[in-house]
């Protein structure tokens, strides 16, 4: 017993002891169903059945106008929220920590606020204030400016514009934390020897601020280029179901989701999240090696 | 070992502050929990009915007031059959959570309900491969020549019925009679669709387009299966070739984008008229009339109560004479899981309960609808009861309109393919022709190449 | 680089710049202040648009929510506290609903933070064979999106016996991989010396874990702990595919059974959303300014 208890114990063991639970989940939780997912990808199941048809739902999904919305839909939803949600937050926290701020952590908590609230409230909220009526708040806010009215929710250009301003007001707090937190990691003496050397507010910015944000932006980038392409309840709840007119807020995994669970069709369903998943990876991964992510050691 | 790490009294103080929220809580929802007598708006999700000793089974709805219906009916049951008693325990989820929940117990096999209700555009997803119902034909046969047999086969595979039908949704035409009166039209004259176009005209001048004749859908598909019905073609008459390239849904379409260019009608605000902002529109007055299922009065009497006394019920127009008037729209089939314990004893009961003319007049007066048991329409004492909430709440009876039409009501049956024509008509097709004036023959091209893509 | 860092105490952002900048700035510019602050005044009101109109919502018959969408207007006279009364009643599952979501919330809250702050404990503070391989394992998994996964991992819940139960809700997410990223960030920062003196002092390799190093990780916690309650509070479709008996639904379930098209139950909806919005709430303005001691000292480092 004290040989066995002394191997566990052992500097060398113990690592391994440690990630133990790791190791237990990502089998039965994480390996087993990776892999009952791309087997059934290669399938056409239905009520007891499951027929092997090798490559033919992939090929199918090529030619698949719906799932090409869905493509279209998720990538644009993407790109746009790279665009808004990393450099404003960069921005708000970089303005936080100017001296001039006055409750800085007031402003930081209320910001802070709609990630705490649940997608389906966030997206009740929101619907409603999309609402086609006349009195729904953005209309109203229309009708002050001398404009009509708008059914939001019927366009794809106004309801991609809600869905933005819905992940816009859901994560710009959370994303400034993660820059507020990169930024404390850069050393006062380099803002101040750059102050000694004359440089103003925007170069200080420029040639510090940023590039020392890099592993920040890095993550940042990382983690919101999956939650973009892997987008499904916000717009779920926005449209008030999977079924948007003219399928303008399907995504990828709302297509997922309509094919595997609402039609039955699993091996379907499996084959689009496989490209989802390949997709997001071939992404990440080209992103990561290209800002160098992997060449660091630890310090 | 722990004592460093809980060192700060903030840690401990906030988690004592949520678990006494916690408690807090748990000792409110522990009163109240069992509370349902006050209860004015939901009824509490899970209901248990019948005697303890009773067959024990379990059953998912998606509509809280046809829970009523059938503890009613399992009230009735236990005390007509005291050697057959059943104790059914009825859980009521949202309509998309329920068939969810219900995919994936029958995808993995497991959990399956021993009864559930589904909705008839739902049953084809359970029919394809191994059928994981009871075929029904056995329970079915006492009552069946009595029964509307389309409605029979709308849950049928290969000669067998999986589902018991709830109601026939015979689609009749509601008119405002109010608003007809008030600018000279009576609609007891609209025979034809032209006719109602020019009911629709002389409307319109009067009122000075303030009313619309009606609202056409972009959200749902009855006014289309209505006119394959009248025309007696069907989108799925080769249910493995489906062709949505037909005269009937051309000229519906056509003659609906005429009535939106001059102004007779306009897009039903939600999509289609059973929806709230639907409610809303019939609530203010705004549309004169509209075709729906019978089952929609139930909406008239629950959402729109100051409209009573003001519609009237007809049959709807065709676009020549002798067509059929009425199509079957809706429906829920009851399933019974085939390798439940007591799958017999629950076909039994569930064919009792809804085929049978007792069955039939507790689904008039619970539900409202139209039962698939004809006998109840000609039974005067049922369907002239003049205690009805629904005799009291319409201009003329109902079922007077019904046995009019009784032998006209067609049924365009629901297949595999038909959630996908739903979904590309009603997502795309729609809007394209109606919001956006698109050509009728072009976008029904457009859809044909969808459901083919989908059918090769 | 990190004098700051290392020192949980040192709470605002960086006391020793504020020394810095002050002499500097000389004579604040009232323009530039004007503008920052009016910035954030203006953000802040935007971001608390929403929430103030569901509140007002949900001072209003559920119904007008349909008919009029969501606004801000004072109309008084239609504003009153019944419909939070509804919640209490007991006409809807609320209060279970409630109660369900705090049990599992603070339960695997608790057992994650603990889990996986062992998992990165070995990432960070050792290196053995295949520590890369499997650390980029923990984040190939992040990447995951959890619906592809979600059909057969319901079979497997079936296939142990877990539908229905809380355990099988909360099993699948305890080892979360991005609270593991997250933890192992802030755990490399930690001088492996702290470590050998440990190992000097008689430790074994576990009771350094606990004994020193988690003291002084409080900070990573209090992060983690907002998050991860965050996660498991407002968590809602792998809860909906496992639980089946309606007395266990959480919070996001049970008030996404109150969205039908015919809105006979919004009254619920509205108020029962935002007063679900409250414990989330609390945890934020309790453990705020641990959070962003937290985020601040190892959310991403190197």
């Amino acid at each position: 017993m004290k040989k066995i208890q002394a191997f566990l114990f052992s500097q060398k063991i113990a690592p391994y002891v440690f990630i133990l639970p790791f190791i237990v989940s990502l089998s039965f939780f994480w390996i087993y169903p990776m892999y009952s997912t791309i087997n059934m990808s290669f399938h056409n199941i239905g009520n007891g059945y499951s027929e092997y048809i090798g490559l033919a739902n992939y090929e199918k999904l090529l030619g698949d106008k719906v799932f090409h919305i869905a493509v279209r839909n998720s990538v644009i939803y993407t790109i746009f929220t790279l665009i808004i949600l990393i450099p404003i937050p960069m921005l708000c926290a970089f303005l936080l920590n100017s001296k001039s701020v006055v409750g800085k952590r007031i402003y930081k908590s209320i910001i802070y606020l709609p990630a705490l609230v649940s997608v389906v409230v966030a997206g009740i909220l929101f619907r409603y204030m999309f609402s086609e009526m006349d009195s729904g708040l953005m209309n109203q806010i229309l009708q002050f400016f001398g404009l009509e009215s708008k059914q939001w929710l019927k366009n794809w250009g106004t309801g991609m514009f809600a869905l933005l301003l819905l992940a816009t007001w859901r994560w710009t707090g959370v994303n400034t934390l993660y820059f507020e937190a990169g930024l404390s990691s850069i050393d006062e003496v380099l803002y101040e020897s750059a102050k000694v050397d004359g440089a103003s507010a925007w170069q200080r910015f420029w040639h510090i601020t940023l590039p020392l944000l890099k592993p920040t932006r890095i993550y940042v980038t990382t983690i919101s280029i999956y939650a973009g392409l892997a987008m499904f309840l916000e717009s779920f709840m926005i449209y008030g179901s999977n079924n948007s007119p003219k399928n303008i807020g399907l995504t990828i995994v709302g297509y997922l989701y309509r094919r595997g669970i609402e039609k039955n069709d699993l091996g379907y369903a499996s084959a689009v999240g496989l490209v989802l998943l390949i997709v997001a990876l071939s992404i990440s991964m080209v992103y990561l090696l290209s800002s160098g992510m992997f060449k660091k050691e630890d310090k | 070992m722990g004592a460093n790490f809980m060192r700060l009294p903030k840690n401990v103080f906030s988690y004592f502050v949520i678990l006494l929220m916690a408690i807090l809580v748990v000792g409110c929802s522990n009163s109240s929990s069992g509370n349902g007598e006050n209860a004015e708006e939901v009824e509490s999700e899970v209901t248990t009915v019948g005697p303890e000793d009773g067959a024990k089974m379990d059953m998912w709805l998606f509509v809280d007031l046809h829970q009523k219906f059938y503890s009613e009916m399992l009230n009735k049951w236990n005390e007509a059959n005291p050697d057959k008693q059943i104790q059914i325990k009825f859980t009521v989820y949202p309509y998309a959570d329920m068939h969810t929940k219900l995919t994936l117990a029958v995808q993995s096999g497991e959990g399956i309900p021993d009864l559930a209700d589904v909705e008839i555009g739902q049953f084809p997803n359970y029919l394809d491969g191994e059928v994981p119902w009871l075929a029904l034909n056995s329970y079915v046969e006492p009552y069946k020549a009595d029964l509307v047999t389309s409605r029979l086969d709308a849950y049928e595979k290969d000669g067998n019925y999986y589902g018991v039908p709830t109601h026939v949704g015979a689609t009749v035409m509601y008119y405002n009679t109010e608003i007809l009166e008030k600018y000279g039209i009576d609609y007891t004259q609209i025979k034809t669709w032209d006719d109602f176009t020019a009911a629709g005209e002389k409307l319109k001048e009067a009122s000075n387009g303030e009313v619309y004749m009606t609202s056409v859908d972009t959200g749902g598909a009855d006014w289309l299966t209505l006119t394959m019905s009248e025309y007696g073609e069907s989108w799925v008459e080769d249910p493995e070739n489906a062709n949505v390239k037909l005269d009937s849904l051309n000229n519906m379409l056509t003659m609906q984008q005429g009535w939106l260019e001059s102004g007779i009608a306009e897009v039903t605000p939600g999509g289609q008229i059973d929806t709230e902002q639907g409610y809303a529109t019939v609530a203010k007055g705004e549309v004169a009339a509209f075709p729906k299922a019978i089952w929609y009065m139930s909406r008239f009497t629950d959402y729109m109560p100051e409209m009573s006394g003001k519609f009237a019920i007809a049959p709807a127009p065709v676009f020549e004479e002798g067509q059929k008037r009425s199509n079957g729209a809706g429906g829920t089939g009851t399933v019974v899981y085939k390798d439940s314990e007591n799958a017999e004893l629950a076909a039994e009961f569930m064919a009792w309960a809804k085929l049978t003319e007792e069955g039939g007049e507790q689904i008039w007066n619970i539900l409202g609808f139209d039962p698939v048991n004809t006998k109840v329409w000609t039974n005067q004492d049922i369907t002239h009861n003049q205690e009805n909430e629904y005799v009291k709440y319409f201009v003329n009876n109902p079922f007077d309109t019904l046995l009019e039409i009784q032998d006209e009501v067609n049924l365009i049956k629901t297949v595999p393919i038909t959630t996908t024509i739903n979904e590309v008509f009603n997502l795309t097709t729609l809007n394209e022709v109606l919001e956006n004036g698109a050509d009728v023959k072009q976008a029904l091209e457009d859809a044909q190449a969808e459901v083919d893509f989908e059918q090769e | 680089m990190s004098k700051n860092n290392t020192n949980p105490n040192n709470n605002s952002l960086s006391n020793s710049s504020l020394d810095i900048r002050k002499g500097n700035k000389g004579g604040k510019n009232p323009l530039v202040k004007t503008f920052i602050n009016g910035f954030f005044i203006i953000l802040c009101a935007s971001v608390a648009v929403p929430f103030i109109s569901g509140l007002f919502a949900s001072f209003r018959p559920g119904q007008m929510l349909i008919r009029n969408g969501l606004n801000l207007n004072l109309d008084f006279e239609n504003w009153s506290l019944v419909n939070y009364s509804y919640l209490f009643d007991g006409s809807t599952g609320y209060l279970d609903w409630y109660k369900n979501s705090l049990i599992i919330t603070i339960v695997s809250v608790i057992l994650t933070l603990i889990i996986c702050y062992f998992v990165a404990y070995g990432f960070a503070m050792y290196h053995f064979k295949f520590k890369n391989l499997l650390f980029f394992l923990v984040i190939a998994t992040m990447m995951v999106p959890f619906e592809i996964l979600m059909l057969p991992l319901y079979k497997q819940m079936i296939s142990f016996g877990l539908i229905d139960t809380y355990a099988g809700v909360i099993l699948p997410g305890l080892v979360h991989a991005s609270t593991i990223f997250f933890f192992r960030q802030y755990l490399s920062g930690i001088p492996k010396e702290l470590l050998d003196a440990g190992r000097i002092d008689g430790s074994s390799e576990y009771g350094i874990c606990v004994r020193i190093v988690m003291p002084i990780s409080k900070p990573a916690f209090s992060a983690m702990a907002i998050l991860s309650s965050m996660g498991a509070w407002n968590s809602m479709l792998w809860p909906l595919i496992v639980l089946r008996s309606a007395e266990k639904f959480t919070l996001p379930i049970g008030l996404n059974t109150l969205l039908t098209p015919y809105g006979n139950n919004y009254d619920v909806l509205v108020a029962g959303s935002i007063f679900s919005i409250l414990p989330l709430f609390i945890l934020y303005l309790i453990f705020n300014k641990y959070f962003v001691e937290g985020m601040t000292a190892g959310a991403v480092k190197g």
